[in-house]
């Protein structure tokens, strides 16, 4: 890479243009995290400043850039973008966004070509192959789109909102929005919470805001509102961001737990094994959704409860519970690996079990890893939004998809289905789309499996507590 | 021939003193299972053996699978931990080694697996694994390592630009000579090689062959060369040691070994293989059924439930051969019963006074003896037989043919004898002048 920086100093240099062109964002979200992280374990929070300063700074893909909040005066619109339609305002800015994403994957695809072309010396490698059948493998493909577009909507969540979350949401009485009043054929200003109020969608036709449609506020809900009058799609946005958030730490946690267990356990055999086998039975043992709720109501009053709204006993809950689904999952290839002969060889020659474990079996594992974490999350997902939709889950004002469903529900049947089939459509989406992943990294990862395989079934059962 | 109650080795030692000893293994067992509260009997894999490998030679290990030749060739490398015994390496007895001792002299000693598409692992490149050794030990620089690495390719036949490629890229027998290469990147003097050929095309069988005879030369290698085809050995191997259910039955120099076998094992072994000269009149024999199981080995001999010349009682001697290959059946048929568990439903139907499989004794009595002519005396042995088995006690059955028409070899262990000048040593009783040497042509007398 010294000896010839050119392609590389070209990909860097893209990535810094896009990064910089979302600096205020990227700052504030990593300032943010930051900040968070030392109130929780010092608490106070040294980042505010910078954080609120991040927040000023410039970013390209933005609702200053594209407003689509603005009023019609009978004749135009004022305080949209161009002056155009909020609808169409609202569509450029997420067109915006998604061409973002797109640039972003492409360009990470284009540092690896830029990788394999200029600075990797093998010409073939055995990741060379599975990438190959994972670009060829449509199923997986569709998977990882919307995959991807479910991560934007998370990511950009502030970007994509048609309205805010503090103005919308959370503080809805102490922000003011303006509009014109086909009554007195002016701009009048009254406060969020207001204009909500009579924005609501409670089943009637006459007190419904749908799909695609307008309030009397010159505000444009593109999933309509909630019987509450806020906006769906800002909620399900910022709810994408839970959802995730939760899924994916928790995967994250018990897919550590369930892999350095299926080393050792395959590595040692016999009473570590056996140990393990009973602990992860006595867990699997266990009813999930019971344990779930019970957990929910021990810990409702106390600390742990209310660091992020809930999502961090419920990440550590997770991980708790879906460990032995992994484990149980890999622990077959694991043994498969931990009987090869390179195994013995590495021990032959004095290398450390920690490293042999790492060398020798994490890569052969990691795949099966993949599989049956992108599996098990859609099942956390639906966990989530099922204990969201008791009353259980995350709490309020947070936005939770769960609990969309769960206020939407009495007025199915009505003029306002539209507040719970629609995150209950996409939810389904999301878990498809991770399975469908799955099933593309498994079979990229291991061509021979048979489809329809039992570990596969029983990770994916057990995803949905 | 002289019983002397002697090792082996000692006896070895007495006529090549000039030969400096490199590894010296006394009593070594290997028993699986033995340390767990789960399992009963434990696996003798290997169950009492001694010999020495000499700097500088080849040592072939040969028997049939399950013998236990890779369990002793892994524990002399440490892959397996002995039950018993000791294995001095340049007399250190490396049994007792742990931690960074133990990890220190594993650079003396390494091992050429058997399977090459299982012995490399698959994510690495050719370099990063003749390289791994090194970086564990650390050795030198990090670019003496890699300089050592293409020398290594070039040493055992690859070219160094194969250093980036992957094992996936390569053929059988490339692939073990990568694995070759790792073996001798920490500068081992010793070496297991578990069957290195078996798995690779016959057309490169010779060429990994000779190349492990050049290294060996070029590096003063010393090897254990483990292998069921006799011929690998015949071609490699200074001396053979034949292996039969965790024992070593004979131990001696490779061509007179192959030529004239002394032990009653080695002559089924060797007559097992094709004669080169299709036109020598050698009497074949057949080994009968499968070898007992490890973890329930006879008393006695260990090959005294298959072996063609076993010692009778001296009042049998004159039985007739085909009638006492029939007794002999008989027992092999009670025993092979007695190691086949018997099923919760089985026990319970004896419990009811139910019919149970062991009942159709009369059936098998009928097939093992129909068309002999059975002399009285042995006549009543079987219908004893025949009645203990009714009454569902097979283990009596068992004991009593084994009190009544066992000999030597059922009840005592054989001794290591000195069967020719150069020092081979045999594990039978027929070396003693009691019995008639054993030979090819011998039948069970
Ligand atoms: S001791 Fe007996 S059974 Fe064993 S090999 Fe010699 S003759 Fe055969």
């Amino acid at each position: 890479m010294r000896d010839y920086p050119a392609p590389f100093a070209r990909w860097l240099a893209g990535v810094s243009l896009l990064l910089l062109v979302e600096l205020g964002a990227v700052l504030s979200f990593v300032l943010g995290v930051a900040n968070d992280l030392l109130r929780l374990t010092l608490g106070t929070a040294p980042l505010s400043g910078a954080v609120s300063t991040s927040q000023s700074l410039p970013t390209l893909i933005s609702r200053d850039l594209v407003p689509n909040r603005g009023y019609y005066t009978g004749e135009e619109w004022a305080g949209t973008f161009l002056g155009l339609e909020p609808k169409y305002a609202w569509l450029i800015r997420v067109a915006l966004v998604v061409v973002y994403g797109a640039v972003w994957c492409g360009w990470l695809w284009f540092g690896y070509i830029t990788f394999r072309r200029h600075y990797r010396v093998a010409d073939w490698t055995p990741t060379d192959d599975i990438i190959d059948r994972l670009r060829s493998h449509q199923w997986g493909k569709f998977g990882m789109v919307i995959v991807a577009l479910f991560l934007l909507l998370a990511l950009f969540a502030p970007v994509v909102s048609p309205t805010t979350m503090e103005q919308n949401i959370q503080d809805p009485y102490s922000n003011q929005i303006q509009y014109f009043s086909e009554e007195t054929g002016e701009v009048q200003t009254t406060t969020a919470g207001a204009a909500n109020r009579q924005s609501t969608s409670v089943g009637s036709v006459a007190r419904n805001v749908g799909p695609w449609e307008y309030d009397n506020f010159n505000r444009f809900h593109p999933f309509g509102t909630l019987p509450s009058g806020k906006d769906l799609f800002t909620f399900l946005a910022y709810g994408a961001r839970i959802s995730l958030f939760i899924g994916v730490s928790s995967m994250l946690g018990a897919g550590a737990l369930a892999m350095s267990f299926a080393m050792i356990s395959s590595f040692y055999k016999g009473a570590v094994d056996l140990a393990l086998v009973v602990t992860s039975d006595s867990i699997q043992a266990l009813p999930v959704l019971m344990i779930l709720i019970l957990a929910a109501v021990v810990f409702s009053n106390t600390w742990i409860a209310t660091v992020y709204n809930g999502a961090l006993l419920f990440i550590a809950l997770f991980t708790l519970i879906y460990w032995p689904y992994l484990w149980r999952a890999i622990r077959g290839p694991s043994f498969q690996v931990a009987e090869e002969e390179w195994i013995d060889a590495a021990k032959n020659y004095g290398q450390h079990p920690a490293q042999i474990m790492r060398k020798h079996m994490a890569p052969y594992i990691v795949g099966y890893m993949l599989i049956y974490a992108s599996l098990t999350l859609g099942g956390v997902i639906i966990s989530v939004a099922g204990l969201s939709f008791l009353g259980l889950g995350i709490t309020p004002p947070t936005p939770e998809w769960g609990r969309a469903i769960s206020v939407g529900q009495p007025y199915v049947a009505s003029a306002s289905w539209h507040i719970s089939l629609i995150p209950g459509f996409l939810i389904t989406l999301v878990v498809t789309a991770f399975n469908a992943m799955g099933d593309g990294i498994r079979d990229a990862v291991d061509p021979q499996s048979a489809e329809g395989d039992e570990a596969t079934a029983a990770a994916a059962g057990g995803g949905g507590a | 021939m002289s019983k002397m109650n002697t090792t082996p080795e000692q006896e070895h030692q007495a006529t090549t003193a000039d030969d400096e000893v490199l590894v010296s293994v006394r009593n070594l067992r290997k028993h699986y299972g033995a340390d767990s509260f789960l399992s009963d009997d434990p696996v003798k894999a290997v169950d009492g053996v001694s010999f020495d490998i000499h700097r500088g030679e080849t040592l072939g290990l040969v028997g049939e699978s399950g013998c236990g030749k890779t369990t002793l060739g892994r524990t002399l490398i440490r892959l397996e931990t002995p039950t018993s015994g000791e294995i001095r390496f340049d007399d250190t007895d490396i049994t007792t080694l742990s931690g960074s001792d133990l990890k220190q002299w594993r650079r003396n000693a390494q091992m050429v697996f058997q399977d090459p598409d299982s012995s490399l692992n698959e994510r690495m490149t050719v370099g990063e694994l003749i390289r791994d050794p090194l970086d564990v030990h650390d050795w030198k620089t990090k670019s003496e390592r890699d300089e050592r690495v293409r020398e290594l390719l070039e040493k055992v036949g690859l070219s160094e630009n194969h250093y980036f490629r992957y094992p996936h890229q390569f053929s059988g027998g490339q692939r073990q000579r990568i694995g070759i290469a790792r073996a001798l990147a920490l500068e081992p003097e010793f070496l297991v090689l578990d069957e290195p050929v078996s798995a690779l095309d016959v057309s490169v069988q010779a060429k990994i062959l000779n190349l492990l005879r050049d290294l060996q030369s070029d590096l003063d290698l010393t090897y254990l060369l483990i292998a069921h085809d006799l011929s690998v050995v015949r071609h490699l191997a200074d001396r053979v040691a034949v292996m039969y259910l965790g024992h070593i039955m004979e131990l001696g120099e490779t061509e007179r070994l192959f030529e004239n076998p002394a032990n009653p094992y080695t002559q089924s072994l060797l007559s097992a293989i094709p004669e080169a000269d299709p036109y020598a009149e050698s009497e074949r024999i057949t080994l009968r059924g499968a070898p007992p199981s490890p973890r329930n080995p006879p008393e006695g001999c260990p090959f005294s439930t298959r072996c063609p010349t076993k010692i009778r009682p001296e009042k049998y001697r004159s039985v007739d051969d085909d009638v006492w290959r029939a007794m002999e059946e008989l027992r092999g048929i009670l025993r092979e019963r007695a190691r086949t568990d018997r099923s919760i439903a089985m026990i319970a139907r004896e419990l009811l006074g139910l019919e149970t499989r062991l009942s159709d004794i009369d059936e098998i009595v009928e097939e093992v003896f129909g068309g002999v002519d059975l002399p009285p005396e042995l006549s009543t042995h079987v219908d004893r037989v025949v009645h203990e088995v009714t009454d569902g006690n097979p283990e009596a059955a068992q004991s009593y043919l084994k009190r009544e028409i066992g000999g030597p070899c059922d009840t005592d262990t054989p001794e290591y004898y000195t069967v020719d000048d150069d020092g081979r040593s045999s594990y039978c009783h027929r070396h003693t002048a009691e019995y008639d040497p054993p030979s090819p042509t011998l039948r069970s007398e």
